[in-house]
């Protein structure tokens, strides 16, 4: 008080005052670089624009915009994917099993018990990655098992649901993270470095929710039990026991196989359902599960594989039990009985170097010494081998059992496996192998020989020559499939096969080539048997029995081409002329360590079974690459002066819109207009979407996640709202369906399952159709890493174990976006096929087996016109993926002919970006976010200034070539719908800009004042 | 003289800058953040903060003067400016480490960086707080 009197309080006050209103001036001039550096994810978040596209007014608005939607509306759209949803789910759903309990009878539809807690909370999406994501509330209301087997007039036990929801304690996983806790009440898949929990409640616990839940499952004596496993981005579960939670004690030796939890839940069904009851057991797993006791189990009446079946799938679920859909899908992957005995599963999981170096992500490697022995060509190929009494295959060495290897012991259903409620009989009538034209040409009746009409699969195999000791190859190897019509009973129908040829090309490393170097493509002389089947296992058995083996085969079924000598030219060019060679010797670990490894082989399954190659260390040559510090940027690369930056041609993007044609001059034209400054911030600041660029007028194109739709915003965030510009798909602003957001669809592997191209070109002009609308272009929705093994917990966002499967339904998926301007990518390339230390993980494999699994899975994409293509975290060999020119500039660019944009994987370590590196070799932009300025594209990444980089005329010339990948890539999209020549970009203030702006001159003005005042009190008190 | 309540509010402010500036040196070694370096502004307004803080308390022993009054000022300041920089340093990978690369390891190494942003800003709280006050009675 005595202080105030004589004014120091004042100075006190005033002094305060001054430092409350300099430190939020501080804090708004502080936060102004963030938000500038942040810009795009915050337009994103908040639904704010900073920039836009202006177009004048000279004529006919409608004929800017190139794609039209075959919808008249939102609502139309959504109806489509709802029903597109249910019919994908009713064609990839798995018939495993059947005594004849399904389809279900419609009393029996009247009392139905669901039993297991994922039976009311089930996976119908990924945990992280391809998330479901539920709608309500508009035109295409999403569901779970319960709404939909209501909705198609199941009747369900009323006891049971309310027994699991008070038992969520029970089975709700939390999850610890900056913020809060996540809670998931469905089951959940481990984190890296975690461990499976069952989560199904005890015997004990439902006896003690409700002692008397058992009385009403004689009245609901159908009895259908859901056992569920999650697939989740960034999650992985882990071999055999060491993959499952120790304290649970539940006798579970592997996460994917079952728990006794479990086993006593279907026990009590199988007990509860009386002489005339059923136990039906749906699989809600993206992954292959351990399931061979529930096959053995005579209580277990049926089995059904439903993947996960997004917000619509369910519906499909249900029309496959009540019958009203006949099942027509088909296993994507081997469901072994012991999945931790594949060769495969020998090398998986966190396999350390001996000196990693986190500045470098340098952290493990996997050497996958399986060779091209992955899922069902290693389990077939061993079962020929047996049968054949060749290469030590019935050792015991990865037997399961500990004798003698045998296939019955070890697969439970083969690649390819699928039952019906009718049967079909499929007759190989003709095959015409035409290396000319690159094709196999097969003709196959199907005929319904059952009592209901049903579509069915058709599996054309190839059986390829091999002499012991030879190059490795395959018993048998999916050459092409297609889904055939509905048939009636009794209908038979011939189909027509033409499948690529070089699907059944072997990569030889050590064969010459057109150029005289090695590496190609080859046939080996001798006898190509050609079959089909309904399974993998099937169509081995045809060909072995066509080989003079007894076995249950059907040797009439098989077609014999025979190639009289060895063949290296005519698959020595791709389908663009590009001679093949050796592009991927340094992915084999002995390149870099000689001897480090070794692979296996047919010739001798036990002399060359897979070790698991642990505590590998990079010695200095190795770590040269692994700094991921390749290139050094010179003056002493060119002249500069050879690259045109900046030219005042008067060209915009839009004026080439639509030209497919790189090689007409006016693309060299435009680019000759950008900047070496544009070029550098957009490949360096990629971010979520491709920025606009103002010296050629390229419009933001916006980018999305996947595969289970495009879900990244909502419909309406990007939508035009204003018809009056145009725009055929302009989304009224009281639109429900405006928050929309599409992740909704079935997972991937169930679209493998459907073995239906048309289906998965369907989804593809349905994710066009969507893009138009919600005015988004890039599509990260093309999945097409392989099953290496069903311990990846990502593999729901892939197709298969299978590459050609894979490439089947990719190609068309992504064909049939592109039909609508819609950019949809193929990711990762390649060889991301396991999460655990996925930044900077080392793949080591034989270029044969990469070039005939995981490349085989993209490559046909590629070659049919795709326009954007994700890289992978994890390194080939020793190489970040975007740094290795042999896959990115050989293979994908060259030998693919690949000419469109590419993105690297979400935001990586500067370092690991491999920016210069990445440019050199195709990349077009990273994923990393910031201020659209030289000072941070130069913080970000030191060596990245216009001052080095501007002498080095290599580089810049790769620069302005990933510019124009990229912008071609867009011209062609429907990203340029709507744009003319004279659009132009302005810049837009957000509400968030002027609130900034106000905080920082508000407090400004008043840090002034206070301290005016300050100074004022203090002068009064002296 | 006896000590005043800014006093103690000054050496609670400084006690927290050098949490927060020591978090974030920490979580520049970390594996996950050791590639990003350390930011001059963020340790150097940190540091900048608790020396002014440091002379502000020695300066004001025997009472206060016009000059040293800034010193009282600039602290809070410096540090907002610290929080908000190292939070923006931070940004993109708080975004992955809770989304695509969240592990446990990863989560460990972001703990420093949400300590040093929360400490600097604590810090820049308690010194507008003590700006409020004189650290000695007069």
């Amino acid at each position: 008080m005595k202080n105030s009197q004589n004014g120091r309080g004042a100075q006190r006050l005033w002094r305060g005052l001054t430092a409350v209103t300099a430190s939020v001036l501080a804090l708004a001039l502080s936060a102004q670089p963030l938000v500038n550096a942040s810009r795009t994810d915050i337009d994103k978040f908040l639904g704010t624009q900073s920039s836009k596209t202006v177009t004048d007014d000279t004529g006919e608005k409608q004929d800017l915009f190139t794609y039209k939607s075959d919808y008249a509306g939102t609502g139309e759209l959504l109806n489509a994917i709802e029903d597109l949803g249910e019919r994908m789910s009713e064609e990839g759903t798995v018939l495993l099993k059947n005594n004849g309990a399904l389809p279900l009878s419609a009393g029996e539809k009247g009392k139905v018990s669901l039993l297991g807690f994922s039976s009311y909370y089930p996976v119908r999406g990924g945990i992280m990655g391809s998330s479901f994501i539920a709608n309500q509330g508009t035109d295409a209301d999403t569901v779970d098992l319960v709404q939909a087997l209501t909705a198609k007039g199941f009747t369900l036990n009323p006891d049971l649901q309310p027994l699991y929801q008070g038992l969520e304690s029970v089975f709700t996983t939390e999850v610890q993270s900056w913020g809060g806790t996540i809670t998931y009440t469905t089951i959940t898949a481990p984190s890296i470095g975690g461990v499976f929990s069952s989560k199904e409640p005890s015997q004990a616990a439902l006896n003690g929710a409700n002692a008397s839940w058992k009385d009403g499952l004689s009245n609901y004596n159908v009895m259908i039990v859901t056992i569920a496993r999650a697939g989740s981005e960034n999650g992985t579960y882990l071999p055999g026991e060491a993959g499952v939670d120790p304290s649970q004690n539940l006798n579970q030796t592997d996460p994917l196989g079952l728990s006794d939890d479990e086993r006593d839940l279907i026990q009590a069904a199988i007990d509860a359902k009386g002489a005339d009851g059923k136990v039906i057991v749906l699989l809600n797993s993206s992954s292959a599960m351990e399931v061979q006791e529930l096959e053995d189990n005579a209580g277990v009446d049926a089995i059904l594989q439903i993947g996960l079946p997004g917000g619509y799938g369910f519906y499909g679920v249900a029309d496959v039990l009540s019958g009203d859909a006949n099942p027509s899908g088909h296993l994507a992957d081997t469901y072994a009985a012991d999945i931790a005995s594949s060769p495969a599963a020998q090398n998986f999981g966190n396999l350390e170097w001996t000196n990693p170096d986190p500045s470098i992500s340098l952290n493990s490697a996997i050497v996958q010494a399986e060779g091209i022995y992955m899922g069902y060509k290693y389990y077939e190929t061993r079962y020929a081998d047996a049968m054949l009494g060749q290469g030590n295959a019935g050792a015991s060495v990865g037997s399961s059992t500990g004798s003698g290897w045998s296939y019955d012991d070890e697969v439970t259903y083969p690649f390819g496996f699928g039952l019906s409620y009718t049967t079909f009989e499929q007759t190989l009538d003709s095959v015409d192998v035409d290396l000319g034209a690159r094709t196999v040409t097969a003709s196959i009746t199907v005929k319904n020989t059952g009592s209901v009409a049903g579509k069915d699969a058709i599996q054309l195999y190839v059986s390829l020559p091999y002499v012991t000791g030879g190059l490795e190859k395959s018993a048998i190897q999916l050459l092409d499939y297609a889904k055939t019509d509905e048939l009636a009973p009794g209908e038979s129908k011939t189909y027509t096969l033409v499948a690529d040829a070089q699907n059944m090309t072997s990569w030889d490393s050590a064969s010459g080539n057109a150029i005289g170097t090695q590496g190609c493509f080859v046939l080996d002389a001798g006898d190509y048997r050609f079959t089909v089947g309904n399974d993998a296992h099937d169509a081995v058995n045809n060909v072995l029995s066509a080989q003079g083996v007894s076995v249950d085969g059907d040797s009439a079924n098989v077609k014999t081409w025979s190639l009289g000598s060895r063949d290296e030219t005519t698959f020595a060019r791709t389908k663009n002329g590009t001679a093949v060679e050796n592009h991927l010797a340094d992915m084999d670990v002995n390149y870099w360590l000689p001897g480090a490894a070794a692979y296996l082989s047919r010739a001798d399954w036990q002399g060359t079974w897979p070790k698991t190659y642990t505590g590998l260390t990079a010695n200095a040559e190795m770590l040269d690459i692994l700094d991921n510090d390749i290139y050094e940027i010179s003056a002493n690369n060119g002249d500069p002066s050879s690259v045109t930056f900046g030219a005042k041609n008067g060209l915009t993007l839009a004026d080439l819109k639509g030209v497919a044609d790189l090689d007409d001059p006016r693309w060299e034209q435009l680019m000759d207009q950008i900047t070496l400054e544009e070029c550098m911030i957009r490949t360096g600041f990629g971010g979520t979407s491709t920025k606009a660029i103002p010296s050629i007028m390229s419009p933001e194109a916006i980018q999305n996640d996947g595969p289970n739709g495009i879900y990244s915003y909502p419909l309406g965030q990007y939508a035009s709202s204003d018809a009056s510009n145009g725009d055929p798909c302009a989304v009224a602003e009281d639109d429900p369906n405006r928050e929309y957001r599409f992740g909704t669809m079935v997972n991937e592997t169930v679209i493998g399952q459907t073995f239906s191209k048309e289906l998965a070109r369907e989804y593809g002009e349905l994710c066009g159709n969507y893009s138009l609308w919600a005015n988004l272009t890039i599509y990260w929705g093309c999945g097409t890493n392989l099953h290496r093994v069903p311990y990846n917990a990502r593999n729901h966002e892939y197709y298969s174990e299978d590459a050609v499967l894979t490439a089947g339904q990719g190609n068309d998926f992504v064909q049939g976006g592109l039909k609508y301007g819609c950019l949809i990518a193929p990711k990762h390339l390649a060889f991301n096929d396991s999460e655990i230390n996925r930044t900077g993980v080392a793949t080591f494999m034989t270029e044969q087996q990469a070039r005939e699994n995981e490349l085989r899975g993209t490559q046909a994409i590629v070659e049919n016109g795709a326009l954007a293509v994700m890289t992978a975290f994890n390194r080939v060999g020793i190489t970040a993926s975007n740094a290795h020119e042999g896959l990115m500039m050989d293979i994908l660019r060259g030998e693919w002919g690949f000419k469109g944009l590419i993105s690297e994987d979400f935001i990586m370590d500067a370092n690991y970006v491999t920016l210069k590196e990445a440019v050199l070799n195709g990349v077009t932009m990273s994923c990393n976010t910031g201020e659209n300025t030289m000072a941070a594209v130069s913080e970000k990444y030191s060596y990245w200034t216009l001052d080095a980089v501007g002498k080095d005329a290599k580089l810049m010339a790769a620069l302005k070539q990933a510019m124009t990948w990229q912008n071609y890539a867009l011209a062609n999209s429907n990203a340029l719908d709507g744009l003319s020549s004279n659009s132009r970009l302005v810049s837009v203030r957000t509400w968030y800009d002027n609130l900034l702006t106000g905080l920082q001159v508000g407090f400004g003005v008043l840090t002034v004042g206070c301290a005016a005042m300050y100074v004022l009190s203090a002068k009064k008190k002296h | 003289m006896k000590k005043s309540a800014g006093f103690f509010m000054t050496v609670l402010s400084a006690a927290a800058a050098a949490v927060g500036a020591a978090a974030y040196f920490l979580n520049c070694r970390t594996n996950y953040f050791v590639n990003l370096g350390v930011n001059p502004v963020v340790m150097g307004c940190a540091i900048a903060a608790i020396l002014c803080q440091v002379v502000y308390l020695v300066a004001t022993r025997k009472g206060h003067a016009l000059w040293s009054d800034v010193l009282a000022v600039l602290p809070p300041v410096l540090l907002m400016a610290a929080a908000i920089t190292l939070a923006g340093a931070r940004v993109n990978g708080i975004a992955a480490i809770m989304t695509f690369e969240n592990n446990a390891q990863n989560m460990a190494d972001l703990t420093s960086a949400i300590v040093g942003i929360a400490a600097c800003l604590a810090a820049a709280v308690a010194g507008i707080i003590a700006a409020f006050f004189d650290t000695v009675k007069e």
